[in-house]
Protein backbone atom coordinates (compact mmCIF):
# COMPACT_ATOMS: atom_id res chain seq x y z
CA UNK A 1 0.00 0.00 0.00
CA UNK A 2 1.54 3.45 -0.89
CA UNK A 3 0.21 6.29 0.91
CA UNK A 4 1.01 10.21 -0.09
CA UNK A 5 0.04 13.58 1.54
CA UNK A 6 -0.33 16.35 0.00
CA UNK A 7 -2.04 20.11 1.96
CA UNK A 8 -3.74 22.38 -0.49
CA UNK A 9 -4.47 25.35 2.43
CA UNK A 10 -6.37 23.74 5.40
CA UNK A 11 -7.38 20.55 3.31
CA UNK A 12 -4.90 17.49 3.69
CA UNK A 13 -5.53 15.14 0.74
CA UNK A 14 -4.08 11.58 1.21
CA UNK A 15 -3.64 9.49 -2.07
CA UNK A 16 -3.96 5.54 -1.16
CA UNK A 17 -2.73 3.16 -3.77
CA UNK A 18 -3.09 -0.51 -3.88
CA UNK A 19 -5.32 -3.13 -1.84
CA UNK A 20 -7.36 -2.62 1.53
CA UNK A 21 -7.17 -5.92 3.23
CA UNK A 22 -6.83 -6.48 7.34
CA UNK A 23 -2.92 -6.25 6.63
CA UNK A 24 -2.84 -3.22 4.56
CA UNK A 25 -5.81 -1.24 6.62
CA UNK A 26 -3.54 -1.39 9.62
CA UNK A 27 -1.26 0.78 7.90
CA UNK A 28 -3.69 3.14 6.96
CA UNK A 29 -5.10 3.46 9.99
CA UNK A 30 -2.16 4.44 12.19
CA UNK A 31 -1.38 6.61 8.99
CA UNK A 32 -4.79 8.15 9.81
CA UNK A 33 -4.30 8.66 13.33
CA UNK A 34 -1.03 10.39 12.94
CA UNK A 35 -2.97 12.85 10.84
CA UNK A 36 -5.72 13.28 13.09
CA UNK A 37 -3.37 13.83 16.32
CA UNK A 38 -1.33 16.37 13.65
CA UNK A 39 -4.51 18.32 13.98
CA UNK A 40 -5.82 17.28 10.51
CA UNK A 41 -9.84 17.77 10.29
CA UNK A 42 -10.44 18.17 6.67
CA UNK A 43 -9.66 15.05 4.59
CA UNK A 44 -9.88 14.25 0.85
CA UNK A 45 -8.94 10.47 0.85
CA UNK A 46 -8.09 10.12 -2.79
CA UNK A 47 -9.07 6.29 -3.28
CA UNK A 48 -8.46 6.50 -7.60
CA UNK A 49 -5.82 4.17 -7.00
CA UNK A 50 -7.49 2.02 -4.89
CA UNK A 51 -8.88 -1.23 -6.62
CA UNK A 52 -10.12 -3.22 -3.57
CA UNK A 53 -11.58 -3.15 -0.39
CA UNK A 54 -12.59 -5.34 2.49
CA UNK A 55 -14.61 -4.61 5.34
CA UNK A 56 -11.26 -3.92 6.87
CA UNK A 57 -11.80 -0.68 5.02
CA UNK A 58 -14.51 0.27 5.71
CA UNK A 59 -14.02 0.18 9.44
CA UNK A 60 -10.86 2.79 9.07
CA UNK A 61 -13.01 5.36 6.86
CA UNK A 62 -15.67 5.01 9.38
CA UNK A 63 -13.53 5.44 12.35
CA UNK A 64 -11.37 8.61 10.56
CA UNK A 65 -14.32 9.91 9.52
CA UNK A 66 -15.50 10.51 13.16
CA UNK A 67 -12.33 11.51 14.33
CA UNK A 68 -12.43 14.07 11.51
CA UNK A 69 -15.93 15.33 12.48
CA UNK A 70 -14.53 15.09 16.28
CA UNK A 71 -12.01 17.87 14.94
CA UNK A 72 -14.56 19.88 13.67
CA UNK A 73 -14.07 18.98 9.73
CA UNK A 74 -14.80 15.96 7.69
CA UNK A 75 -13.63 12.99 5.59
CA UNK A 76 -14.54 12.92 1.97
CA UNK A 77 -13.87 10.09 -0.68
CA UNK A 78 -12.63 10.84 -3.89
CA UNK A 79 -12.36 9.10 -7.28
CA UNK A 80 -13.85 5.55 -5.98
CA UNK A 81 -13.83 2.90 -8.39
CA UNK A 82 -16.84 1.03 -9.16
CA UNK A 83 -16.29 -2.08 -7.40
CA UNK A 84 -15.16 -0.56 -4.25
CA UNK A 85 -18.04 1.59 -4.50
CA UNK A 86 -20.28 -1.48 -4.41
CA UNK A 87 -18.55 -2.74 -1.47
CA UNK A 88 -19.36 1.18 0.03
CA UNK A 89 -23.36 0.80 -1.36
CA UNK A 90 -23.72 -2.80 0.03
CA UNK A 91 -22.80 -1.55 3.56
CA UNK A 92 -24.74 1.70 3.90
CA UNK A 93 -21.65 3.90 3.22
CA UNK A 94 -22.86 6.05 1.00
CA UNK A 95 -25.57 7.36 3.09
CA UNK A 96 -23.21 8.30 5.57
CA UNK A 97 -19.60 9.79 3.86
CA UNK A 98 -19.77 11.91 1.02
CA UNK A 99 -18.34 10.60 -2.41
CA UNK A 100 -16.96 13.37 -4.97
CA UNK A 101 -15.71 12.14 -8.63
CA UNK A 102 -12.34 13.59 -8.27
CA UNK A 103 -10.20 15.62 -5.73
CA UNK A 104 -11.12 18.57 -7.04
CA UNK A 105 -14.40 18.67 -6.64
CA UNK A 106 -14.48 17.29 -2.71
CA UNK A 107 -12.29 20.12 -1.70
CA UNK A 108 -14.47 22.62 -3.55
CA UNK A 109 -17.09 20.73 -1.20
CA UNK A 110 -15.31 21.89 1.76
CA UNK B 1 -17.80 -32.00 -14.80
CA UNK B 2 -16.10 -28.88 -12.94
CA UNK B 3 -12.36 -28.04 -12.51
CA UNK B 4 -10.76 -28.16 -8.95
CA UNK B 5 -8.01 -25.93 -7.89
CA UNK B 6 -7.00 -25.74 -4.38
CA UNK B 7 -4.13 -23.81 -2.31
CA UNK B 8 -2.62 -23.90 1.25
CA UNK B 9 -1.37 -21.42 3.57
CA UNK B 10 -0.54 -20.31 7.24
CA UNK B 11 -3.30 -18.36 8.86
CA UNK B 12 -1.07 -15.22 8.60
CA UNK B 13 -2.00 -11.92 7.43
CA UNK B 14 0.01 -12.35 4.62
CA UNK B 15 -1.93 -15.34 3.30
CA UNK B 16 -5.23 -12.54 2.07
CA UNK B 17 -3.34 -11.43 -0.81
CA UNK B 18 -2.17 -14.26 -1.96
CA UNK B 19 -5.33 -16.24 -1.92
CA UNK B 20 -6.88 -12.52 -3.93
CA UNK B 21 -3.91 -13.22 -6.50
CA UNK B 22 -4.85 -17.08 -6.58
CA UNK B 23 -8.31 -16.45 -7.37
CA UNK B 24 -7.82 -13.66 -9.67
CA UNK B 25 -5.56 -16.36 -11.81
CA UNK B 26 -7.79 -19.15 -11.90
CA UNK B 27 -10.61 -17.23 -12.52
CA UNK B 28 -8.92 -15.68 -15.63
CA UNK B 29 -7.96 -19.11 -16.99
CA UNK B 30 -11.56 -20.30 -16.26
CA UNK B 31 -12.92 -17.07 -18.12
CA UNK B 32 -15.08 -15.96 -15.34
CA UNK B 33 -16.40 -12.17 -15.46
CA UNK B 34 -14.34 -9.22 -13.18
CA UNK B 35 -17.79 -8.77 -11.20
CA UNK B 36 -17.92 -12.20 -9.90
CA UNK B 37 -13.96 -12.38 -9.43
CA UNK B 38 -14.46 -8.97 -7.68
CA UNK B 39 -17.08 -10.59 -5.33
CA UNK B 40 -15.35 -14.53 -4.65
CA UNK B 41 -11.86 -11.77 -3.40
CA UNK B 42 -14.19 -9.90 -1.40
CA UNK B 43 -15.98 -13.19 0.27
CA UNK B 44 -12.81 -15.22 0.55
CA UNK B 45 -11.31 -11.84 1.83
CA UNK B 46 -13.48 -12.16 4.64
CA UNK B 47 -13.59 -15.26 5.57
CA UNK B 48 -10.29 -15.94 5.80
CA UNK B 49 -9.94 -12.51 8.20
CA UNK B 50 -12.07 -14.00 10.73
CA UNK B 51 -9.48 -16.83 10.76
CA UNK B 52 -6.50 -15.36 10.82
CA UNK B 53 -7.66 -12.94 13.63
CA UNK B 54 -9.75 -15.25 15.69
CA UNK B 55 -9.46 -19.01 13.99
CA UNK B 56 -6.61 -20.30 15.70
CA UNK B 57 -6.48 -17.92 18.94
CA UNK B 58 -5.04 -19.84 22.16
CA UNK B 59 -4.15 -22.25 20.12
CA UNK B 60 -1.15 -22.97 17.60
CA UNK B 61 -1.27 -21.05 14.29
CA UNK B 62 -2.29 -23.51 11.53
CA UNK B 63 -3.55 -23.56 7.49
CA UNK B 64 -6.18 -22.13 6.04
CA UNK B 65 -7.27 -24.10 2.71
CA UNK B 66 -8.71 -22.30 -0.04
CA UNK B 67 -10.55 -24.83 -2.89
CA UNK B 68 -11.92 -23.50 -6.03
CA UNK B 69 -14.45 -25.50 -8.31
CA UNK B 70 -15.41 -23.80 -11.46
CA UNK B 71 -18.67 -25.56 -12.74
CA UNK B 72 -20.39 -24.36 -16.02
CA UNK B 73 -23.12 -22.63 -14.11
CA UNK B 74 -21.20 -21.58 -10.64
CA UNK B 75 -18.24 -21.06 -8.57
CA UNK B 76 -17.76 -22.90 -5.44
CA UNK B 77 -15.61 -21.61 -3.07
CA UNK B 78 -14.37 -24.40 -0.03
CA UNK B 79 -12.48 -22.50 2.77
CA UNK B 80 -11.06 -25.26 5.76
CA UNK B 81 -9.29 -24.32 8.89
CA UNK B 82 -8.45 -26.34 11.80
CA UNK B 83 -8.63 -23.30 14.51
CA UNK B 84 -12.04 -22.72 16.70
CA UNK B 85 -15.22 -23.66 16.00
CA UNK B 86 -17.54 -20.89 14.76
CA UNK B 87 -21.20 -20.31 13.27
CA UNK B 88 -22.10 -17.49 10.61
CA UNK B 89 -25.04 -17.59 13.42
CA UNK B 90 -23.33 -16.12 15.73
CA UNK B 91 -22.72 -13.26 14.12
CA UNK B 92 -24.71 -9.43 14.95
CA UNK B 93 -26.68 -8.03 12.10
CA UNK B 94 -25.04 -4.74 11.28
CA UNK B 95 -26.27 -1.50 11.25
CA UNK B 96 -26.41 -0.40 8.27
CA UNK B 97 -29.08 2.82 8.22
CA UNK B 98 -27.98 5.07 11.08
CA UNK B 99 -25.65 8.02 11.05
CA UNK B 100 -22.19 7.90 11.05
CA UNK B 101 -22.16 8.58 14.76
CA UNK B 102 -23.63 5.66 15.52
CA UNK B 103 -22.14 3.47 13.49
CA UNK B 104 -19.98 0.42 14.81
CA UNK B 105 -17.46 -1.25 12.02
CA UNK B 106 -18.21 -4.55 13.50
CA UNK B 107 -20.48 -7.45 11.33
CA UNK B 108 -19.70 -5.81 7.88
CA UNK B 109 -18.15 -8.95 6.84
CA UNK B 110 -20.37 -11.25 7.02
CA UNK B 111 -23.30 -9.09 5.85
CA UNK B 112 -20.47 -8.83 2.62
CA UNK B 113 -20.42 -12.76 2.30
CA UNK B 114 -24.26 -13.09 2.83
CA UNK B 115 -24.45 -9.80 0.20
CA UNK B 116 -22.14 -11.42 -2.47
CA UNK B 117 -22.57 -14.90 -2.17
CA UNK B 118 -25.98 -17.16 -3.63
CA UNK B 119 -25.28 -19.68 -0.71
CA UNK B 120 -23.20 -20.02 2.32
CA UNK B 121 -22.66 -23.39 4.27
CA UNK B 122 -21.05 -23.93 7.32
CA UNK B 123 -19.96 -27.37 8.59
CA UNK B 124 -17.94 -28.40 11.47
CA UNK B 125 -16.70 -32.25 11.56
CA UNK B 126 -13.65 -33.79 12.37
CA UNK B 127 -12.07 -32.85 9.21
CA UNK B 128 -11.63 -28.86 10.84
CA UNK B 129 -14.08 -26.29 9.84
CA UNK B 130 -15.28 -26.25 5.93
CA UNK B 131 -17.37 -22.96 4.99
CA UNK B 132 -19.08 -23.64 1.33
CA UNK B 133 -19.52 -20.32 -0.32
CA UNK B 134 -21.68 -20.54 -3.80
CA UNK B 135 -21.37 -18.02 -6.47
CA UNK B 136 -23.72 -18.46 -9.53
CA UNK B 137 -23.08 -17.24 -13.43
CA UNK B 138 -25.08 -15.33 -15.29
Amino acid sequence: MEIKDRKINDITVVGFAGSIDSLTAQQISAHMDGLIAGGASKIVADFSQVDYTSSAGLRVVLLAAKAARGNGGDLFLAGVQKQVEKVLSLTGFTSIIKLFPDVDSAISNF
Amino acid sequence: MANTVEITCAAEPEALGIFRTFIEDECSRFGIPEEVVFDLKLAVDEVCSNVVMHGYKGMPPGSIILALQFWPDRVTVQITDFGQVFSPDQTPAPDLDGPLEDRRAGGLGWHLIFQTMDSVAYEHSGAGNVLTLQKKLD
